[in-house]
């Protein structure tokens, strides 16, 4: 009973596995262009894929619970735009402040969805395909088809531009809160159980419903937050920014080991998951790949990982058949 | 006699719609003791259990939990209490390691940081007290059930559960398994819990209980000290009418043989299994659960493919990779569990029963021809004599025992039906139903076809059968026929551990 | 049968006409008749004529939404059209690039939509245990990816004038050619769905994938040949898109997945399967198509539609929760 299958110690830390991906893949890197891991490339790829790491945490909750948010660029555009026109029509430059009411606006949009999927009844996907409308319309509508130029926002990008701090204490900060909460607290613990079993959850006393809401409210926070730093970052908001950008989020955390069924998923898989698919697409050109097949490559490797995933767990089933005793 | 009382309920009745599932029942258990808890299925145990675990809300009647009135509003309020059950599936997060699965709901933390050292170690006490053979940071999904069992007693034990249920925990579990939870009950027992067991098998009542309340049709029949009531009295308690008043066996001579399996295997599931049906024959397939009956059977209709061995239907060897071929051939298989896999619950009768003949009625194979669809669908659920108003009534909306009828029709629309499989057909089927669908099965025999049943209930099997296979792990251990079996025969045959038996002609 | 009642069991259909006013095909036609009388209020420009001129940039999704629709009434989704439409269209601009006359392109387009649907089938029937969105979104992914090296950086593709092309975007009287083909796509499906047995079966599988299976039914060669189908439509957009549009780029068909999911999901078909009909869904797409040029008439901000969409789309799938919540109360009461 205590001697484990290869097999089994694979799948048992799956965390480790990506790991493991994590270093061949730079390894090869490192051989074919020996300058992949500079300083600087390193502060680039980080850079490049901050609002996806952001977003992929709250998609981790999101997906613990068993459901999907496709709203997410959308409330990130609508929270952005309404931070970027604040600052072109000087309403406000306050660079905390503005964070604040992007986090808050995206908070909101994410408890609607929350609220619509959890007391509702509505299956995420519909619910959050109505809201992926909506606010991506608010955003256009709000703009009134105008944009917040680099010269409008000009103070606020001093935090997210090249070289400054600000993306990476974000990001850092969300990841260190974001591994305690969902390991070491009853709040992360709920979404876990929530999405493992909720018929169990509801006999444990939790309360399902509230746990959904609050997995698509932290969604939301985080997708309202990462607006306002992609006006940072990219020194502009347009009301179609990031657009179509969530399924690499989704794509991030399935590479990541995050079942769509819900209950398996860690941090740690998550932001591999993520750093597997930034460093890929930073690394194709570098190794005599046309940047152009970056997609074509992210695309193969989820589908690859996910197929991977269903003949080890069949083999492991057979395995487990052979031994039985009937 | 100064009885240490710790749980008492007083004419507890409820009601679901249209069934009165428990009807003014008793029940009392005394500190420390064992108390079977026995009956037919669709006694009532379970909704009982639900009752006392807070998940029913009783029409009526008290619950008194050491001397004072209690009510609970949900499972919590019964957790609280001490009252923790475990399920014969456990309800688990298959996902989540097992010290979590021990825990969730009631973790130790101390600032609101959960102390995972302090609970693995906690969890590794509470197994270490059971005996198990596993880690706590094992995965539940990667258990067994007998080990999964092992974890919700060591989450009721976390929770200080001072009354433990155990909802027919033997059922899933192999013979040494069962063993290991005799001896965790005993020390429960030991330890001043108390324990209400529910189970079918005579054997666990005997080695575990001190005494034995009867269930009879949602009525409480009575309260026995196991040791002075003997089994034969037991048994009368809980079926509380004459075997043979409840099945019309006809005597039909048996014809040439219908089916024939041999030497079907599935890695895992069974091996070498060898049966065969006749004409006119109804046929039993008894053993535990988890003996590989119903795996044998849907491996013969094509839901499943066997590893190897043969299939003949009337002689003609069949090939079949999927539900259709077997179907075609007139193998008809009615599945175990109607909701999930014998009918579309929310279409209407007509269309459920017409579902595997589309094609045949179909205009030219293509277009469905709704009128000879309609006329087919009421003349074979009123053959069955269906109690529904209109064939357009939703199934979900019938009883378990007309929905069984409606299965019966279904099967019985397909013209070239030989030789029926009925799995379990009268689970979950009330006393009058049940009754219908013997007669069913009584009037297919007369009419020629082969049946084979599988049950797990010895009333049933003994009343209707003309012979019984008895399957134990996977293998086929006995075959006996009707007048010269008896219960003890079969149980010993189901709990046999090794099979080198060959089927007897004739 | 013996011990029989004699209970007679009603074979009659229940009268229809009633039940069909109040479902919510009726209370589309309704809204779409509402539409009708905004879109007047609103813009003076508003009439028979020039809706007709101005549909047929907005009919070439809709010949997804009956593929669709058999998909998502199987209980699955597929979430990788948009790049199906992408993919056949760019390799249907260089085909007629190349000098292949107007039928071979046309075969082109729908030939790598048919492949790239079977791909999908192919897939989801061989990993069973995923959900279908995943595998669509890496197919989402991997087809526009191959259009998009296929584009190289340019990034788009003209189509030179091929002979047929043309005609495709010409008129009958009034009506534009492709609401022609519309039309007749939604009357074939329709009978595929409701009147053969395949029909049936798609919506067996979607009430109860375990009980279609028992009933004899081959759900996974089912589902196949609706990737396929859905795939094979992919394609006819394709060329529709190609007729109106002269050519394709890396974005063309974004995001027409969704619009086509949020068509059939207005439309009442429950994205759990086997619930809803073609009927509704066909409705709710012309829905959305005169809301669309009702309010590009008007000039207003026409990225309004979007909220107006999702705003529908929401309402529209609370409806049941908040009716039977209504219920309850009363019932209470």
């Amino acid at each position: 009973m205590n001697k484990k299958s290869f097999w089994k110690k694979i799948t048992d830390s799956r965390d480790a596995s990506l790991v493991l991906v994590l270093i061949v893949l730079l390894a090869v890197i490192e051989i074919l262009s020996p300058s992949f891991l500079s300083f600087n490339n390193v502060r680039q790829i980080f850079l490049n894929n901050a609002l996806t790491l952001l977003m992929a945490l709250g998609m981790l909750c999101v997906m613990l619970t068993g459901g999907i948010d496709i709203s997410i660029t959308s409330i990130l555009a609508f929270a952005g735009m309404t931070v970027g026109l604040l600052q072109k029509y000087d309403v406000l430059h306050n660079t905390l402040l503005l964070f604040v009411i992007g986090a808050a606006i995206g908070l909101c949009c994410g408890m609607l969805n929350g609220i619509v999927i959890a007391k509702g009844k509505v299956a995420p996907i519909i619910c959050t395909m109505g809201f992926m409308y909506i606010w991506r319309g608010m955003a256009y509508v709000i703009s009134n088809n105008a944009w917040a130029s680099g010269k409008d926002v000009s103070g606020f990008s001093d935090f997210g531009k090249d070289g400054a701090a600000g993306p990476y204490l974000i990001l850092l900060a969300a990841y260190i809160l974001f591994f305690i909460v969902m390991r070491w607290t009853r709040f992360g613990r709920r979404f876990y159980a929530v999405g493992s079993n909720k018929e169990a959850a509801r006999i444990s006393g939790i309360n399902v419903a509230r746990t959904i809401a609050a997995a698509y409210a932290v969604m939301g926070l985080l997708a309202g937050i990462s607006g306002a730093l992609s006006v940072s970052i990219y020194a502009s908001a347009q009301p179609n920014m990031q657009y179509g950008k969530e399924m690499d989020v989704i794509a991030a955390c399935v590479i990541g080991g995050i079942s769509m069924n819900g209950g398996r998923g860690s941090v740690a898989g998550t932001f591999l998951g993520a750093m597997i698919i930034a460093i890929i697409a930073k690394a194709l050109p570098l190794v005599g790949i046309d940047a152009i097949t970056q997609n074509l490559v992210k695309g193969i490797i989820i589908l690859a990982v996910v197929s991977l995933n269903v003949f080890t767990q069949r083999a492991i089933n057979r395995q487990n058949l052979g031994r039985r005793e009937i | 006699m100064t009885e240490d009382i710790i749980l008492k309920l007083e004419g507890i009745t409820k009601i679901f719609p249209g069934v009165r599932a428990l009807d003014r029942v008793h029940f009392e258990l005394r500190r420390g003791e064992v108390h079977a808890l026995m009956g037919e299925n669709g006694a009532g145990k379970s909704t009982f259990i639900k009752v006392i675990t807070g998940v029913h809300a009783a029409e009526e009647g008290k619950m008194y939990l050491d001397g004072r009135e209690v009510h609970f509003r949900g499972p919590g309020d019964a957790r609280d209490a001490g009252i923790a059950a475990v399920y014969q599936h456990p309800t688990s997060y298959p996902e989540l390691s097992v010290t979590e699965n021990i825990f969730i709901g009631h973790q130790l933390s101390r600032g609101g940081i959960i102390q995972w050292d302090e609970m693995n170690k906690r969890a590794e006490e509470l197994l270490a007290g059971l005996h198990a053979g596993f880690r706590v940071t094992e995965e539940m999904g990667a258990l067994s059930v007998a080990q999964q069992q092992m974890v919700e007693i060591a989450k009721a034990l976390s929770m200080n559960a001072r009354i433990i249920i155990l909802d027919e925990p033997t059922a899933a579990l192999s013979r040494t398994e069962s063993e290991e939870l005799y001896h965790i009950v005993d020390q429960l027992r030991e330890s001043g819990i108390s324990v209400i067991f529910i189970s079918h098998r005579m054997e666990d009542m005997y080695r575990l209980a001190n005494r034995v309340t009867v269930f009879r049709d949602s009525r409480y029949i009575g309260t026995y000290e196991v040791d002075k009531i003997p089994e034969s009295d037991l048994i009368k308690a809980m079926v509380g009418r004459e075997i043979t008043d409840m099945y019309p066996k006809p005597e039909v001579k048996p014809g040439k043989e219908l089916l024939r399996l041999e030497k079907l295997s599935r890695t895992g599931y069974f091996e070498d299994v060898s049966l065969h049906v006749r004409a006119g024959e109804i046929v039993g397939l008894t053993g535990l659960v988890g003996a590989g009956r119903t795996e044998v059977m849907e491996a013969a209709c094509g839901i499943t493919r066997a590893d190897s061995g043969r299939v003949y239907l009337e002689g003609r060897e069949l090939t079949i990779r999927r539900p259709a071929d077997a179907m075609k051939a007139g193998l008809i298989l009615l599945p175990e569990d109607r909701q999930k896999q014998g009918l579309i619950l929310s279409w209407g009768l007509g269309r459920n029963v017409t579902l595997p003949i589309r094609r045949e009625l179909a205009k030219g194979g293509v277009f469905n021809d709704e009128k000879k669809e309609r006329e087919i669908a009421k003349k074979h659920l009123e053959e069955v004599d269906t109690k529904a108003v209109s064939i357009f009534d939703p199934v979900s909306f019938l009883s378990g025992g007309n929905q069984q009828k409606v299965v019966v029709a279904k099967a019985l629309a397909q013209k070239n039906m030989k030789v029926i499989v009925m799995d379990e057909p009268t689970k979950g089927v009330d006393v009058g139903a049940k009754a219908e669908i013997y007669m069913i099965m009584g009037e297919l025999a007369g009419r020629g076809y082969g049946i084979l049943m599988i049950s797990s209930e010895m009333p049933e099997t003994l009343g209707m059968c003309d012979r019984i296979y008895v399957m134990c792990k996977g293998r086929v251990t006995g075959c006996l026929s009707r007048g010269e079996v008896t219960q003890e025969e079969i149980l010993s045959l189901a709990m046999e551990k090794s099979a080198g038996w060959k089927e007897e002609r004739g | 049968m013996a011990g029989k009642s004699g209970r007679a069991i009603s074979a009659a259909p229940k009268d229809g006409l009633r039940s069909r006013i109040l479902s919510w095909e009726g209370a589309l036609v309704l809204i779409f008749l509402a539409v009708q009388i905004f879109g007047v209020s609103i813009s003076p420009n508003y009439n028979f004529t020039n809706v007709l001129r101005e549909m047929p940039k907005y009919l070439a999704e809709i010949f997804m939404l009956f593929g669709m629709a058999c998909i998502l009434i199987l209980g699955d989704i597929d979430i990788s059209v948009g790049s199906i439409v992408c993919l056949s269209a760019t390799m249907a601009c260089f085909a007629g690039n190349a000098g292949a006359p107007f039928p071979v392109v046309v075969l082109v387009c729908l030939g790598i939509g048919l492949l790239c649907g079977m791909v999908n089938g192919f897939l989801a029937i061989k990993l069973q245990e995923l959900p279908t969105m995943i595998i669509t979104l890496g197919t989402q992914i991997i087809f526009r990816g191959i259009a998009e090296v296929t584009l190289k950086s340019g990034g788009s593709v003209s189509m030179e004038d091929v002979a047929g092309l043309m005609q495709m975007g010409k008129k009958l009287g009034p009506f534009p050619l492709s609401l022609f083909f519309v039309v007749l796509t939604a009357v074939i499906f329709s009978v595929l769905l409701n009147r053969t047995v395949f029909g049936r079966e798609l919506y067996a599988v979607g009430a109860n994938k375990t009980a279609a299976y028992y009933a004899g039914i081959e759900v996974q060669k089912d589902r196949f040949i609706c990737y396929s189908l859905l795939g094979g439509l992919a394609g006819v957009c394709g060329i529709f898109l190609l007729a109106s549009l002269y050519g394709a780029n890396t974005t063309t068909g974004s995001g027409f997945e969704m619009e086509v999911i949020a068509m059939c999901v207005f439309g009442g078909i429950a994205t759990t399967g086997g619930k809803g009909n073609l009927t509704g869904a066909f409705i709710a797409a012309f829905v959305i198509v005169c809301i669309r040029i009702a309010l590009g008439q008007r000039n207003i901000n026409t990225q309004l539609i979007l909220v107006i969409i999702g705003a529908m789309l929401i309402i529209s799938v609370l409806l049941p929760t908040i009716s039977n919540g209504l219920r309850a109360k009363k019932q209470k009461r």
